[in-house]
Parts: C-alpha cells; structure tokens; sequence
C-alpha cells in the first residue's frame, strides 16, 4: 500500500496545479541563491498543506527566531565531513538571505543511528531547552534499519506531536533518504506511509525528501558510481545543500 | 477429483492470497493499490492463515479419525518439518541479497545509518536465531507463525474434537488479554519482536481450524449462516467505505479519509479486532453465497486453484519472486510499465510452476489411483 503520492502517479496534474498555485502565490521579492546546485523538483514536491503559525507570527514581528533540527547521521552532515555543510546550516543560510532583518538561528541537534523514541527523549534536554519556535524532526532511517515495531514508531512520533503541540511549537517532519541499493534490504515503504500520516492526522507537513532524492536519482542529478572518495564527500554536500533550500522554501511558503 | 467432498473455495482462495503476497511484498508496487489492503482492513495475511487453520483442521481432523492420534500427529509434525526447511531455504537467499547489497555499497551518506547488516557482525548468532525461529527479516515472518501453530495443532486437534470450546474460550481469552496488555512475543536482534504475534494471531488459526474440523463444527451451538448474513453484509460495506476513502485520501489529499484520526493505525502484529471482524464478516459471506464448486471449474479459475492446491512451493516461490522483482526495479527501473511487467511475469511463473508441479504429482499418482478410495486422494491432494 502506498499512501504518499508518488511522483508521476494518479492525478499529477491536479497535485502539479496545486504546487504551481503555491509557488505563484510567492513575494516577487523572494531572491534566488547565487551559486545553487541545479536540483529542482517537480512543483508537486514542493506542497505545503499546513500554515506554521507560530513561525509566521515571529517572522511578522520581527523578533528572533530559533529553528532546532533533531535528527540523525544525515542532519549532522557527517558525509559531507562538517555541520557546515549539513542541511540545518544551509536552511539557516537561505533563510538569512530572505529575511536579513531578522535574526534566524538554527540549532543542530542530530545524533546518528537513533530511532523515533530515542529522539523523542531527547526533546526536553535537545528541544525545549533551546526554547524553539519552529522543530525539524528528522526520523524514520532507523526504524526502519532495526524493523522497529510500526507501531511503536507511529506512538513516538504522535508523542512528539502532542508534546510539540503542548508548548505551540511549529513542527516539520523530513523523513528518509532515498537509495536505489539500500531500498532491497530494507522496507521503508511502511515506516515513510506510516511518517506521512502522522503527518496528516495531526496536520504537520512532512518534507518529502525521500521523494525528491527519488527523483535526483531517476534525474541522474546526483551520481555516486564511480567517484572517488574525496568527491564523494562534495557530493554529498551538494544533496545536503539542496535539501536545506528545499526546506527553506517550503517554510517560506508555509508562512505565506 | 472427487467432487462431492471437494471445496474448491479453498484451493481458490489460497491461491488468489498467495498471488496476492506476491503483488503486496514488492515495495512501491503500483498494483498494491489493487488488492485486498486498498478496500478492506485484513489483507491476504488473514486468508492464509485462514484457509490454512481451516484445511489443518479438515485434513488432519480425518486422519486421526481414521489412524490415530500418534499418526495424526506425524503427519503434521512432518508438514511442519517442511515448512521449517522452506523457511530456512528463505532464509539462505535472503542472506544472500543482503550480503551483496551490503558489500557493494559505496554511498557514504548512508554509511551511518545503514548498517543493515548489523547481523553479518555476528553471522554465528544470527545463524543460530533463524534456526530458532527468532531472528525473522521482513517479509520472512509468516511461515514461522505457521510452523509454531502446526507444532501445537496435535494438542489443539485433540482438544477440538472433545469440544470445540476446550480450546477456543483459552484462545479467545489469550487473544483479549494481547489486545489489553499489548504483549509480544520477543525476537531477535534485541527488540524485535515477531511481527505476526503468534498470541493474536492464533486465535485466528483457531477458529479456522475448529471449523474445518467436521466433529468440532458439529458440536457448535448450530447458527444458522443465513441469520447472520444481513449484518455480514452491513460490516463488510462499511468497512469497505471507510478504508476505501483512506486509500482515496492516500493518492489525491483533498479526499476526507474517514474516521481516520480514530481508527489508524490498524494494529496488524496483534490483529486488531478492527482487522478480524471484517475478515470474519467476509468468511459468512464467501461460505453463504459463494457456491463450493461450480463457478471454480471454469478456466479463468484453474490457474488460481492450482497455485491454491501447491500452497507451499508457490508461497516461497512467490517471496523469492517478489524480492528478485524488487531487485530489478531498485537497481534498473521503477517506472510503471516495468513494475507491470514484474508483476505479470512473477503471476505468470507462479501459474506456470503450479502447473508443472500438478501434472508431475498427478504422473505419480496415476497408476495406483483406482486402487484408491476418494476420501485418500482428497486428502492428499488438500494440502494444510
């Protein structure tokens, strides 16, 4: 069973109209980055259904805003060598250019190979602490690498939710990376329909970043076969880059 | 074929489950949208273990009428033998797979996280644990509840045919006490558990069985099926509104899944009731309307009764398929006319090979066939 809509499936076009309404719907203002790797995805990846108040509200102030990403190994960036390079940092960076007058700060809170529970004891040292207004959970790899129970993953991640909820904190949900080689060994397919709809039970959105790798992979955007280790690790840097402004942009359209 | 104690629904409907399994363990398998999951709670799991319940009970039932609980008793440790040695085949290819994968990965932003084979660190142990039954990957967790519930069928066998009720009030009180105190039965590596939780999940096995079972059903407090009918068909249509609208809510968002923040998710390792009440709703109306042989003996139903009749060559035939299937869609292409292609070919080789295994068994046969009472060829040929 599949529950998220994969690329190119049944009603593209409606979901295609939907996506271009959105990107439509943006401040001309928004600059473009200078110097981006060129990994675009179809529009419907780009969907935001759920409006982040509490960040919208921050950003229309004006005050100071602190994202935490929670995650694992690929939130703290180790392929690419540095946190620098990770995803958290590029979101920070892109966010920073479209709104230089306010003060963004994302915290980087990724600790490899732990599933949605462990994450979820983590929030009140890693989280809360730092007083967010906007978490970016990353989850789902190692569950679905140790065949965590669905349920008890489904539990975690509703916990999360509520306890996000609870203090009024915006949350986004990025789920898995993709890999053609990876996916024989291991079955995402139930913990990504299971994150997705967590996701849309409790209207949180969910980065599709499963999805997009999917497509960079089909696209050949991003070839890993037959390069040497050193640019290997630029490669990955490249990946972390895209997803940080992906994410950066489907934040600003949740805020519109 | 002896048609008057043939029930060809059996064969059919373990077959189209075993077809079903097939299409259901390649992930990210447009066709997945078809099957039992996309309309109905339970999905072909539950009419395997059914029909398997059911057919042990039937076939095992008559042989320790006619010889004896020590042959009885044989005869299904033998049939669980089998399936131990399917499974441990399984196993070996699946071993295998991961050992490739694991070897020739060369992409470091999942080197992290992936350590897929955590096992292959420990290769004595986890060697040790598939033998044990303990250590089950995905898409390896059903014949192992299979084997466990044949271990124990004697003891049920013999307790069915004193009264039914000697053995289901315990199940049934096993299969409330799971569903209250959430109790699992562990695996390994650490934390695991078996995904088919074999203290649910028998209860299934159970009821199926006791039906089966002629001594046991006779002494049932006879309802009648029809009475039951009309609210069958009420649970049935609701079931299927409301987890069609999920599956509508899945592919296209604006679509309202029903209900949907208060039923999911459906608990599949301990068989939620909201999975089994459907299922049972379904077994009333396949057993009151559903004939037991004529609609089967048309052409387009063969295929599917053979597949049906070789349950257990086909079963694993079907697994290897859909992990080979998902091995050329991961590493070639996924596109839609491939995963078309993948699951035509896999269908057509699992016909195929039920074919080839029905005449190879029926040459053996043939010779001493008249020399044998109907009664002996059906239960050879009904296989639990």
């Amino acid at each position: 069973m599949i529950w998220r809509s994969p690329a190119g499936s049944i009603l593209p076009s409606a979901l295609l109209f939907a996506g271009t309404m959105a990107i439509a719907a943006l401040p001309p203002s928004a600059p473009t980055i200078a110097g981006t790797t060129d990994c675009d995805v179809p529009a419907e990846l780009m969907q935001v259904d759920h409006e982040l108040l509490l960040f919208g509200q921050r950003l229309r102030a004006g005050e100071p805003i602190k994202i935490v990403a929670i995650g694992g190994a690929s939130t703290t960036g180790a392929a690419a060598g540095s946190a620098d390079l990770a995803y958290p940092h590029r979101l920070q960076e892109t966010l920073a250019q479209w709104y230089p007058a306010i003060p963004i700060d994302v915290v980087n809170k990724g600790v490899p190979r732990q599933t949605a529970q462990q994450m979820l004891e983590r929030f009140p040292s890693d989280v809360f602490a730092e007083d967010p207004v906007l978490v970016i959970w990353e989850t789902g790899t190692t569950d679905a690498v140790r065949g965590v129970e669905i349920d008890d993953f489904a539990t975690a991640l509703q916990n999360g939710v509520n306890e996000l909820k609870a203090r009024s904190i915006d949350g986004v949900f990025v789920d898995m990376q993709f890999s053609r080689s990876t996916m024989t060994v291991i079955d995402f397919e139930r913990y990504l329909n299971t994150l997705h709809r967590v996701g849309d039970v409790n209207e949180v959105n969910v980065f599709p970043r499963f999805e997009m790798m999917r497509y960079w992979s089909e696209q050949n955007v991003f070839n890993f076969d037959g390069v040497t280790k050193d640019q290997r690790a630029g490669l990955a840097a490249s990946v972390y880059q895209c997803i940080g402004q992906h994410l950066a942009e489907t934040i600003r359209i949740a805020v519109q | 074929m002896p048609p008057q104690s043939r029930d060809l629904r059996l064969d059919f409907f373990r077959g189209l489950a075993l077809i079903l399994i097939f299409v259901d363990h390649i992930p990210e398998n447009v066709l997945s949208y078809f099957t039992l999951e996309a309309i109905q709670f339970y999905d072909a799991a539950e009419v395997f273990i059914f029909i398997s319940g059911y057919t042990a009970g039937l076939v095992y039932g008559r042989t320790l009428g006619s010889h004896g609980v020590f042959y009885a008793t044989a005869q299904i440790l033998r049939r669980a033998w089998q399936l131990y040695v399917a499974h441990i085949f399984l196993f070996v290819i699946f071993i295998a797979e991961v050992s490739y994968t694991v070897s020739t990965f060369n992409n470091p932003m999942y080197n992290d996280e992936m350590r897929v084979a955590d096992f292959l660190d420990q290769p004595h142990i986890a060697i040790v644990k598939a033998l044990l039954l303990e250590f089950q990957p995905t898409f390896l967790d059903i014949l192992p509840i299979y084997i466990l519930l044949l271990v124990v069928f004697p003891l049920v066998l013999v307790g069915q045919r004193l009264h039914p009720l000697v053995v289901l009030v315990p199940s049934f009180f096993v299969y409330v006490v799971v569903q209250i105190a959430d109790l699992s039965v562990p695996a390994y590596p650490e934390g695991h558990v078996w995904y088919f939780n074999p203290l649910a999940w028998q209860f299934l096995f159970m009821v199926a069985a006791a039906l089966g079972l002629r001594e046991a059903r006779a002494s049932l407090p006879s309802v009648r099926r029809r009475a039951l009918l009309p609210s069958a068909v009420i649970v049935i249509a609701v079931s299927l509104v409301i987890k069609l609208s999920w599956t509508i809510h899945g592919i296209w968002d604006p679509f309202p899944g029903l209900l949907l923040k208060e039923l999911w998710p459906v608990n599949k390792n301990n068989l939620s009731p909201i999975r089994l009440i459907p299922f049972f709703a379904a077994v009333v109306a396949v057993a009151t309307l559903v004939p037991r042989g004529v609609p089967f003996q048309r052409s387009w139903a063969k295929p599917l009764i053979l597949c049906g009749r070789q349950s257990l060559e086909i079963f694993c035939l079907g697994i290897l398929l859909s992990a080979l299937g998902h091995f050329i869609l991961s590493e070639y292409n996924s596109a839609v006319i491939t995963q078309l292609t993948v699951n035509v070919i896999g269908v057509l080789v699992m016909f195929l090979t039920a074919k080839v295994i029905d005449w190879y068994k029926s040459m053996g046969r043939e010779p001493t066939l008249p020399a044998v009472p109907a009664r002996r060829e059906h239960e050879r040929s009904v296989r639990p």
